[in-house]
């Protein structure tokens, strides 16, 4: 796909928090970018910057107490930072849209589901509402929702987690978005219906052109369902690679420490654990927010390394020093 | 090995009640008939979805929730017989670490306190060498001394949990129910909480009820396995069996839809349809037949009883009976 320019292109993206005491800088100088019909997944932990910087994109960020201090996120080549708010609401929900983590809390109550996906399409499609319960079938039916007839008169209350989430997704394919954001679609939900969500993320993507930025925590999930793979740590890149690639040939010493602290098919020795915790996002430490915890610190860590190709192949980047000019690696 | 903890077709029901003056009652089997047996030092893996009763059956073998029937025995005593004084000497036996580390702690006591407390209560410690004693066991699970005086809400999840763990093993129990410690906590954290607990059991022998929805966890830390699908035990097999040979369906649909962390290893299964029925109102025969991929007609009507399959492999399933 290299011959068509990306489908989202997000550079330089600083994005904070201002109270009355602190600034916090959630997302610090973010590049990345998701081409089209690719599913690009975001790896960290909580509190690394994942979840705000989906949000930025759609600029669902409150604004007051949050602030985009630098950058442009240039989706089909327009800057959404630079739109109006009216210029915005057009493309939520109809060229981007996205999924929660909570699918319990991300449905109104008091509306059926048939009017809260209805609603997607009556907005952006100016259907008529007869119009709009049609395709709502449809979709209840793609998404593979058993007797949708009942079920689309039917209240949140009465549909199970999975349910929901599957109503969710409805919602966000209603108007066939470029973009499906992704926020930890299946976190609240059990493994066997992880795995139905998945397979339905799957075979949807399979028949659209549909790109997805997934957003995770779950390592298996990224090496079963995403093409390529950022790793996040206190808001900023700090690996970028294919699938493939990162899993091989993990690179970043955080990257290492999290595929190496998972439990393993064979081992029955102990999990190699990352010492320390999350630095606080407003109290972050100079230089590479991962040093303080890092096995391969050295004095050089005191300052910021860039995001830098580490194969000729220019797949694989990774900010860390002992990858810069004249460093061996680990 | 010898048996600590033996728990004899234990049920709970709880009564839900609706409609004008309570008329109407209906019940939800939260767990309906379990036999369990854990030895000394053993860990044994608590698996299934979430709804399925695993908390409860964990909570009712340290008799926090009381049966509704069945018998459970430590170390060869009925606990459900005992009077009040009688389990009071046997609390600190048994102990329980909770999923939460944030609604788990009292946030108006100290470290100190919330750790030392129980050593008080049981008198194992005195007001003079509490500190001494509580120093012990903070180094024990890493926590630096300089913890002993903030209040929980200056701590990280995974601190918090090792608090948890300290206030449990004050006691010095011999039996500890853990109920998803680690699944509130991020992966990296998640790796030092294993560890440690694996460290811990290994070195005062305690046997553990390790209740957890992650086999991946699971399968690292346990010696045996037990899964769970509607208030029922449906396989039990030492872990490395189950994780070979599982027998059930349920248990290998389980295991298929764990997203493999190597990408090459694409899985090409199909996942399970459908949810988890409500406890309220579990299918008739074989609670999983509703979701069953091999269901005949037999498990629509006839609930199986658990066949040994090998020595300490059981499974409830007509396939093999």
């Amino acid at each position: 796909m290299p011959t068509r320019p990306p489908l989202l292109h997000i550079e330089n993206l600083t994005t904070s928090f201002h109270t009355n005491d602190t600034v916090v800088q959630a997302v610090r100088g973010v590049n990345l970018h998701v081409n089209q019909a690719e599913t690009l997944a975001i790896v960290g932990e909580s509190g690394c910057g994942k979840s705000v910087t989906a949000l930025s994109i759609l600029r669902l960020i409150s604004m007051p107490p949050g602030r985009f201090d630098s950058g442009q996120i240039k989706f089909n080549n327009q800057d959404l930072l630079s739109l109006s708010e009216a210029e915005m609401q057009k493309v939520r929900g109809n060229d981007i849209s996205m999924i929660f983590q909570e699918p319990m809390t991300s449905l109104n109550p008091i509306f059926t589901i048939g009017d809260q996906i209805g609603e997607a399409i009556i907005q952006h499609q100016s259907a008529t509402g007869a119009e709009a319960r049609k395709q709502t079938l449809e979709l209840l039916q793609k998404v593979l929702i058993p007797s949708p007839e009942t079920r689309i008169d039917q209240y949140p209350h009465e549909l199970s987690g999975g349910m929901k989430q599957r109503v969710m997704i409805a919602i966000a394919i209603a108007c066939r978005p470029a973009l499906l954001i992704a926020d930890e679609p299946t976190t609240a939900l059990d493994v066997t219906i992880q795995d139905q969500i998945l397979s339905l993320l799957s075979s949807l993507k399979k028949d659209s052109e549909m790109s997805i930025l997934l957003i995770t925590h779950n390592l298996g999930i990224v090496a079963q369902f995403a093409d390529r793979v950022n790793v996040m740590y206190s808001g900023k890149i700090v690996e970028e690679a294919s699938v493939d690639s990162l899993f091989e040939n993990p690179m970043h010493p955080y990257t290492r420490g999290l595929l190496n602290s998972l439990p393993k098919d064979d081992s029955e020795s102990k999990l190699e654990s990352i010492s320390g915790a999350v630095p606080h996002p407003a109290f972050l430490p100079e230089g590479c927010a991962f040093h303080p915890r890092c096995k391969d610190a050295m004095p050089r860590c005191q300052q910021q390394p860039p995001l830098t190709n580490a194969t000729k192949e220019n797949t694989h980047k990774v900010a860390c020093w002992l990858y810069e000019e004249g460093g061996e690696g680990l | 090995m010898t048996t600590l903890i033996s728990i004899r077709s234990l049920k709970k029901y709880f009564p839900i009640h609706e409609g004008f003056l309570s008329k109407n009652t209906k019940t939800v089997k939260a767990v309906d008939g379990v036999s369990l047996d854990i030895d000394r030092g053993e860990i044994l893996g608590l698996v299934g979805e979430s709804g399925c009763g695993k908390t409860t059956l964990g909570r009712m073998s340290i008799n926090l929730i009381k049966p509704t029937s069945g018998e459970i025995f430590f170390d060869g005593v009925d606990i459900l017989k005992l009077d009040n004084p009688g389990l009071k000497a046997l609390r600190p036996k048994m102990q329980i670490i909770f999923q939460d580390p944030f609604g788990s702690l009292n946030p108006r006591f100290t470290v100190e306190r919330i750790i030392g407390e129980a050593m008080m209560v049981h008198g194992l410690a005195e007001r003079s060498n509490l500190r001494s004693k509580v120093t012990e066991i903070m180094q024990k699970v890493g926590l630096p001394n300089s913890f002993m005086n903030r209040y929980p809400h200056e701590f990280s999840g995974g601190q918090r949990q090792r608090i948890g763990i300290a206030r449990a093993l004050s006691l010095h129990p011999r039996y500890l129910v853990c109920d998803e410690p680690v699944s509130a906590l991020d992966v990296s954290i998640q790796a030092q909480i294993i560890n440690l607990l694996q460290e811990l059991q290994e070195k005062e022998n305690i046997s553990i009820l390790f209740i957890s929805h992650d086999l991946n966890v699971v399968k690292h830390l346990s010696h045996r396995t037990a899964v769970m699908y509607l208030g029922q035990i449906v396989e039990t097999a030492p872990t490395k069996i189950l994780n070979k040979n599982a027998a059930h369906p349920y248990t290998r649909a389980l295991l298929a839809a764990k997203p493999s962390t190597n990408p090459k290893e694409s899985s090409d299964h199909v996942p399970l349809s459908g949810d988890v029925p409500s406890p309220l109102n579990p299918p008739a025969g074989c609670h999983f037949h509703t979701r069953c991929p091999e269901a005949s007609d037999r498990c629509k009507t006839e609930q199986p009883t658990p066949f040994q399959l090998e020595e300490r492999h059981t499974v409830q399933c007509h396939l093999y009976n």
